[in-house]
């Protein structure tokens, strides 16, 4: 007989349930003797950065890839843009850039604009985009397999202007798409109509 | 399962399980199969321009859930219990779980098909399509609320006194 499976050592056994022999002796397939394995490194898991920053009383998060400066909103020029004068223009190294102001796009508190609010210069869609939001806070680094998908009821807001959502410290923060921001119809209009 | 003309239609049942709870003093009720939890009231975190009725979303076990008020949902004024309860219903929306906030669990209920009508136009000024039956709990009646109908219509209810 053979047994063509059998990888380890065949210790005999008389009279034990098994494989047999011609001769009447038992064969127990005995797993062979693991070798101690060497510990792997782990494998570093890919980080991404993101500036946390607070609009009204919550935390958000934006990508630290395609952020190019933080400015003060020193410049910043209202102009009627119905219906939530949601975007705005700053002028910027001779060059107007629409920035959204966060506060009016979110709902937050509409209270003019802090002494904290810096705008956030970036790129929406491979254009200039700015985000007025009312504090820079930190930097933080997440393991994209911790971003969770934002629930489609919790906001009525386009889903393409969030990432998702990850938690610090027992805090909830929202991450921001910058490509969907600058896709919003406002900011639309402005490249459109040249402002 | 025997059929009745007694409940609403698409309701086939012999005995249906349904959790009860509290909203503003009345009695409402969802299909226990939804109920994956309960939990303790916890504050969400608030999400921008969420629908009024949502008050922001919770982590569970990992997972991101909106956060509904169903008092909010059913245009109760005023604030509710220091202490409401929170239901995780499955299967009720777009979302795989939804946190649905009441104001206090009271039991577990099981509503033969004899003892469930169909409701009326309307009960306590919410309409018939966001019920799937009305029944007599304690000699009061208890409103088997359509989860799915009511997170997914836009549509504003006020809740009568």
């Amino acid at each position: 007989m053979t047994f063509p499976e059998a990888v380890g050592i065949v210790a005999v056994h008389p009279q034990r349930g098994g494989p047999a022999t011609a001769k009447g002796e038992c064969l127990e397939r005995v797993a062979p003797a693991k070798q101690k394995a060497r510990p792997r490194p782990e494998a570093p898991t890919a980080q991404e950065k993101f500036l946390l920053f607070r609009v009204g009383e919550e935390i958000y998060g934006l990508g630290l890839r395609g952020l190019r400066e933080v400015l003060l909103p020193d410049g910043v020029t209202l102009f009627s843009s119905p219906p939530h004068q949601v975007c705005v223009a700053l002028e910027h190294r001779g060059r107007k850039i629409p920035v959204i102001r966060m506060s009016a796009l979110f709902e937050a508190s509409p209270a003019g604009i802090p002494p904290t609010a810096r705008v956030l210069l970036t790129q929406g869609q491979a254009r200039p985009l700015g985000l007025l939001v009312d504090e820079i806070l930190e930097m933080a680094e997440v393991d994209p397999a911790r971003v969770g998908p934002l629930p489609a009821l919790a906001t009525l807001l386009s889903p393409s202007c969030f990432r998702g959502l990850f938690t610090r410290q027992d805090h909830i923060i929202l991450l921001v798409n910058e490509d969907g921001l600058g896709g919003l119809d406002e900011v639309v209009q402005f490249y459109a109509t040249g402002s | 399962m025997a059929r009745t003309d007694t409940v609403s239609p698409g309701v086939t049942l012999d005995e249906a399980s349904v959790l009860m709870f509290l909203v503003a003093g009345k009695q409402f009720a969802v299909d226990l199969n939804r109920v994956q939890h309960i939990l303790d009231y916890q504050a969400p975190t608030r999400t921008p321009r969420r629908p009024p009725y949502v008050e922001g979303v919770i982590q569970h076990k990992g997972r991101y859930l909106p956060l509904v008020s169903l008092r909010k949902r059913l245009g109760v004024e005023g604030p509710g219990p220091e202490n409401p309860a929170v239901l995780l219903l499955a299967g009720v929306g777009q979302d795989p779980v939804v946190g649905l906030v009441v104001d206090q669990v009271v039991r577990v209920l099981s509503l033969p098909a004899d003892k469930l009508l169909a409701p009326p136009p309307r009960v306590f000024g919410i309409r018939a399509e966001f019920i799937r039956g009305v029944a007599n709990a304690g000699g009061r009646p208890v409103v088997w609320l359509d989860g799915t109908k009511l997170l997914t219509s836009a549509e504003p209810i006020t809740l009568l006194a």
